[in-house]
């Protein structure tokens, strides 16, 4: 299998009050196994809405995408989320860590879902190898949003996921602690050999991946190794 | 796997104080469920109890002839305790005088259910004692000492033999208001004395009543048995046939407390599907994140399941026990109040919670929760998807099956449910429309936030919808107390209106035609207030359109018998009856096919027939009625069926005739008169002056009756303030979930720099406009409600409530406006941040 990614004719326009808006236009890409790639572009230009297609968070008005050996379009949710559970990771600008679990039992959530066993040795190690081990019976609320990010990372390569997808990850921290958290991720997702994939408006988190995709109104304008 | 996870995740959303306001929600619904229940279980048999002693026992078989023995070894095998009394009419002779009386022979075992009251002198209140008469002894009732000149200790003769006169005979359980039972003052002896007095022969007039008492079921399989082998005139009386005045009043309470029960669950439900609502409306994020971790939606579904399977296990068992103890308390409470003792409480009650729980929780709390599994995963990116796209119409589907469900259990009653059902559902269909184009109307720009008035009108316009499905949720709430509050008031009132406080307490029979003026100047000249004179004659049907009565009674018997109808009950039509005469429609009578003849009309003789009769008879307007009076007979046509208030303690009649259409006969007149208890001495003089007049007393029995009716009124008063605080319990979860937003919305007009004033301010005009309209909904829905209530389930008049239009709106403003304001106030004492972060 030469992609890990593919999409083919990607098409995503919505109803509003004022007609149909396309967001995506003839979206045609491939992402091979283990590399990395940033999708850039202004605010409103349809990178986030891309993003969630090839995670198999959202469907396309029209069009394909694969991951992996699986047809995403042609799946109905029930499939997608199993998928997801199988081959995914994410890391959100906003963190979406459950406030209402620990650092620890976020980070355990992926294993306890597929009903994996270790679920928590496993979680532990991973606090371990992003530095919270002594913060993992904290909440969400208690950690700063560095430390909220770093559980998301854990949580993200707790389901030994093969591909991971980053929201804008550092959009929500200074620029000492988004560097931390950039290394953090390129380290581990190096060590995981994981395809990443990531939404950026930061050009050193877009320089550090091995090529970005330019989207302008919903276009793909050009890809830059 | 899921359920491990679903236990974990339940875990923590309780120690994060997630689940609290669902808990609170099903414990107090469950506990107000199984309160209710349990109390509502316990005061029906206290009353049923309570009233039995009406009957002396719990069933009676009443006969003109002695039942099979047969019957009574089947009573015996079934575990019921028996008794027997003989009735009959005989002279009684003391050394110089002689009186008619009404004779009752008892058994040793008499009464079953009751005391008698005796005394060492008449017109005395006497003591209670459990058995009648010994063997060689009899008992006399207070009047029958003056008009025999006789005490106690003295020697009384009825038929061949003499007894001892023990004791004066102050009341009788099973006396009853019934009219021709009491034709003449009570004797009472043992019945193994009767052969003795040889006054019992071949062709007496007898009545023989059989009492059981005893286990319910017992009661009730002993009547699946005997019923198909009553004969022709034989009667099997409960509490409700037995004592006429009281089973319509116990049948309306307890349909009262039925519905009070069943407002109480729909209430709970309310509570229930609010709070559930709002803990799903905070899970979307969650569920969001778990998808795109991978949870399918069936995990979703089978993990939200076991939450809230294990909820509803934690809930409706704290609910129960919280029910239980509660109960206990108020019973506690009210021992002093409560004039009846309350038998102990029963499984049912706790069954009923238990089962209403679960039933809540499936049909309230399920829906939303369901719709947690069409979250789009997508929503972690983008805030603003749309939690769900699950259909209301499942949502929807689930509440009105599983209200209706509850509604019908509760009260067995489908009419009922479906009155109420309907009632709400076109008041909310209507007041929905009307409240949501009174807040749409004219969009206002912006928060507004210079005034609280402002702020708070224009918020409500921005939640528009929100605010449209919570008044409807406090309307509803409202509604329910209303209705229950205006059928409380309705049904006392009629029934304070039925027997009021100086009803006629007492007959006065068989005065002569000379004595009639006399008399009538005697009760003025007493300041007594008396009822017009009835003349009033006995005689009998004799044939119906030339057909004998008592052949046509028996066809009509077997007819019913063969249509698979229950034997035995109603009048019988050949028997001899008081029959009288009257120009106009007694009160409290209702012509009901047919019309009343004009005041003056002289034409042939026509006859009103009353509705029982005539259905006994099969009896309509047009047939000929033949009757036997003193010898003679002759005809008369039927020319109105009436409805008689049997309840009021009124002299009531079967067969009224014309006016002249009894003028051949001389007949005797009667009254109805009200003494006071302190003046029953009265009684004396006025038999000393007219003997051969007759006075039954029936003060006790009147007594009796409003006794049992101010207990079946605090009993419905007790109902209504338990709902009362299940109404206000949704109101509180009602205010909390719409408390979110809010929230946040008053934290950013305070991180602006709004004051405490102005938010406060605002807050509570918005909740007092909010309850202004939630009221006006509420009288709507309750007026309609409680139309169709009072005409179709019991049988009261009903009557516009003019002034509920002012007083539902204003409650609904100061309820919803404290008990807001009270919740929110945490808005203005948290600090914004906090606030903020809180509810990212």
């Amino acid at each position: 299998m030469e992609y890990m990614l593919k999409t083919v004719g990607l098409d995503k326009t919505v109803t509003t009050s004022e007609g149909q808006l396309t967001i995506l236009k003839g979206i045609e890409l491939e992402i091979k196994e283990s590399e990395s790639v940033a999708i850039v572009g202004a605010s409103g230009s349809g990178k986030t809405t891309l993003l969630s297609l090839l995670a198999g968070l959202d469907v396309p008005s029209q069009g394909q995408v694969f991951l992996g050996p699986y047809e995403l379009t042609a799946m109905n949710e029930e499939r997608r989320a199993k998928v997801r559970g199988e081959l995914v990771g994410f890391v959100f600008q906003t963190f979406q860590l459950l406030a209402s679990l620990t650092a620890l039992e976020n980070v355990m959530l992926p294993a306890e879902l597929k009903g994996d066993a270790g679920a928590q040795q496993q979680a532990r190690d991973l606090l371990e190898r992003v530095g919270l081990s002594r913060r993992s019976h904290h909440y969400p609320n208690q950690l700063s949003g560095g430390e909220q990010q770093r559980v998301a990372i854990a949580r993200s390569f707790a389901s030994s996921a093969k591909v991971l997808f980053a929201d804008e990850p550092t959009g929500n921290l200074d620029t000492a602690t988004g560097l931390h958290i950039i290394d953090l991720m390129f380290s581990l997702n190096q060590e995981f050999g994981t395809t990443l994939v990531l939404v950026t408006h930061d050009q050193r988190l877009a320089d550090r991946c091995h090529r970005a995709i330019n989207i302008e109104s919903g276009e793909l304008v050009q890809g830059v190794d | 796997m899921h359920f491990m996870l679903a236990l974990k995740l339940l875990r923590r959303d309780w120690r994060a104080g997630e689940l609290t306001l669902l808990l609170a929600s099903l414990v107090i619904a469950v506990g107000t469920v199984t309160t209710i229940t349990l109390f509502v279980d316990r005061l029906q048999q206290a009353l049923l109890q309570e009233s039995a002693t009406f009957l002396g026992a719990d069933r009676v078989i009443s006969s003109s002839s002695p039942i099979d023995s047969e019957w009574q070894v089947k009573a015996s095998t079934l575990g019921l305790r028996q008794s027997q009394t003989l009735g009959f009419l005989s002279m009684v002779f003391s050394d110089d005088r002689a009186q008619f009386s009404s004779v009752k022979a008892v058994d040793d075992n008499y009464p079953l259910r009751g005391k008698l009251i005796i005394s060492d002198a008449p017109f005395v209140r006497g003591q209670p004692i459990a058995h009648g008469p010994k063997s060689g002894e009899v008992w006399m009732e207070s009047r029958l000492f003056p008009s025999l000149d006789v005490g106690t200790g003295d020697v009384l003769d009825i038929g061949v033999t003499g007894f001892a006169v023990t004791q004066v005979l102050i009341k009788e359980p099973d006396r009853g208001g019934g009219f021709e039972s009491a034709a003449g003052p009570r004797v009472m002896m043992n019945l193994a004395d009767v052969p003795v007095t040889e006054v019992v022969q071949p062709g007496s007039r007898l009545t023989y009543r059989y009492l059981f008492a005893g286990d319910e079921q017992a009661l009730q399989d002993f009547e699946r048995w005997v019923r198909p082998k009553l004969k022709v005139g034989d009667r099997w009386l409960g509490v409700r046939q037995g004592a006429q005045g009281i089973g319509n009043a116990l049948d309306r309470a307890e349909r009262f407390l039925l519905l009070g029960g069943m407002l109480g669950v729909v209430l709970a439900g309310v509570a229930i599907a609010l709070a559930a609502q709002r803990y799903s409306l905070r899970h979307y994020d969650h569920v969001a994140i778990l998808k795109t971790l991978g949870a399918t939606p069936n995990g979703v579904d089978s993990i939200f399941l076991t939450i809230l399977l294990g909820l509803g296990l934690v809930g409706t068992l704290l609910g129960s026990t919280l029910g239980f103890v509660t109960q206990m308390g108020i019973v506690n409470i009210l021992d002093s109040v409560i004039p009846i003792e309350l038998p102990g409480p029963g499984f049912r009650g706790i069954w009923l919670g238990l089962i209403t729980g679960f039933i809540c929780l499936l049909s309230f709390a399920l829906p939303p929760l369901l719709r947690l599994r069409a979250t789009e995963p997508v929503r972690v990116i983008r805030r603003d998807i749309d939690a769900s796209n699950v259909s209301d119409r499942l949502t929807y589907s689930f509440a009105i099956i599983g209200t209706l469900g509850l509604m019908y259990w509760y009260s067995g009653d489908f009419k009922l449910t479906l009155l109420i059902f309907s009632g709400a559902v076109v008041a909310t269909v209507v007041l929905s429309f009307v409240a949501y184009l009174m807040l749409r109307s004219g969009r206002i720009l912006g928060m507004q936030a210079g005034s609280s008035w402002r702020l708070a009108l224009a918020g409500m316009q921005r939640r528009g919808r929100e605010n449209t499905l919570q008044i409807l949720v406090f309307g509803l709430a409202i509604m329910l107390l209303l209705i229950l509050y205006l059928v409380r008031t309705a049904l006392i009132t009629e029934w304070q209106a039925q027997i009021p406080k100086d009803a006629p307490n007492h007959f006065a029979l068989n005065i002569s035609p000379q004595d009639v003026d006399p008399i009538e100047d005697l009760f003025d000249d007493k300041k007594i207030k008396a009822q017009p004179l009835f003349s009033m004659i006995r005689g009998r049907v004799s044939a119906v359109n030339g057909e004998s009565a008592s052949e046509r009674k028996r066809s009509n018997w077997r007819q019913r018998q063969s249509e698979g109808g229950k034997g035995g009950g109603g009048p019988s039509i050949d028997s001899s009856r008081n029959l009288t005469w009257a120009s106009e429609l007694p009160s409290q009578n209702d012509v009901i096919e047919g019309s009343w003849w004009a005041q003056d009309y002289t034409g042939p003789v026509l006859i009103s027939v009353e509705k029982s009769f005539a259905q006994n008879g099969n009896i309509s307007i047009g047939d000929e009625l033949e009757f036997t009076i003193q010898g003679q007979t002759f005809t008369a046509e039927v020319s109105n069926i009436r409805s008689v208030a049997w309840d009021n303690m009124q002299p009531n009649f079967y067969i009224i005739f014309s006016p002249g259409g009894l003028a051949d006969f001389p007949a005797t007149f009667m009254t109805s008169f009200y003494l006071d208890k302190t003046n029953k001495l009265f009684l004396n003089q006025l038999l000393r002056q007219y003997p051969t007049m007759t006075v039954i007393e029936v003060d006790a029995v009147i007594e009796q009756i409003q006794s049992i009716i101010e207990n079946v009124t605090l009993a419905i008063e007790l109902v209504l303030v338990l709902i009362l605080v299940s109404g206000a319990l949704v109101l509180l979860a009602s205010i909390q979930a719409s408390m979110d937003e809010r929230f946040r919305e008053h934290a950013i007009l305070r991180t602006l720099g709004a004051g405490q004033r102005l938010v406060l301010g605002s807050l509570f005009i918005e909740f007092c406009v909010l309850g202004v309209f939630a009221g006006l909904l509420a009288t709507f829905g309750s007026e309609i409600t409680v139309y169709a209530l009072e005409t179709q389930i019991f049988d009261l008049e009903y009557e516009l409530n003019p002034a509920l239009w002012v007083i539902g709106p204003l409650t609904g403003m100061v309820m919803i406006g404290v008990v807001g304001v009270a919740a929110t106030f945490k808005v203005v004492k948290t600090a914004p941040s906090t606030v903020l972060r809180e509810l990212v």
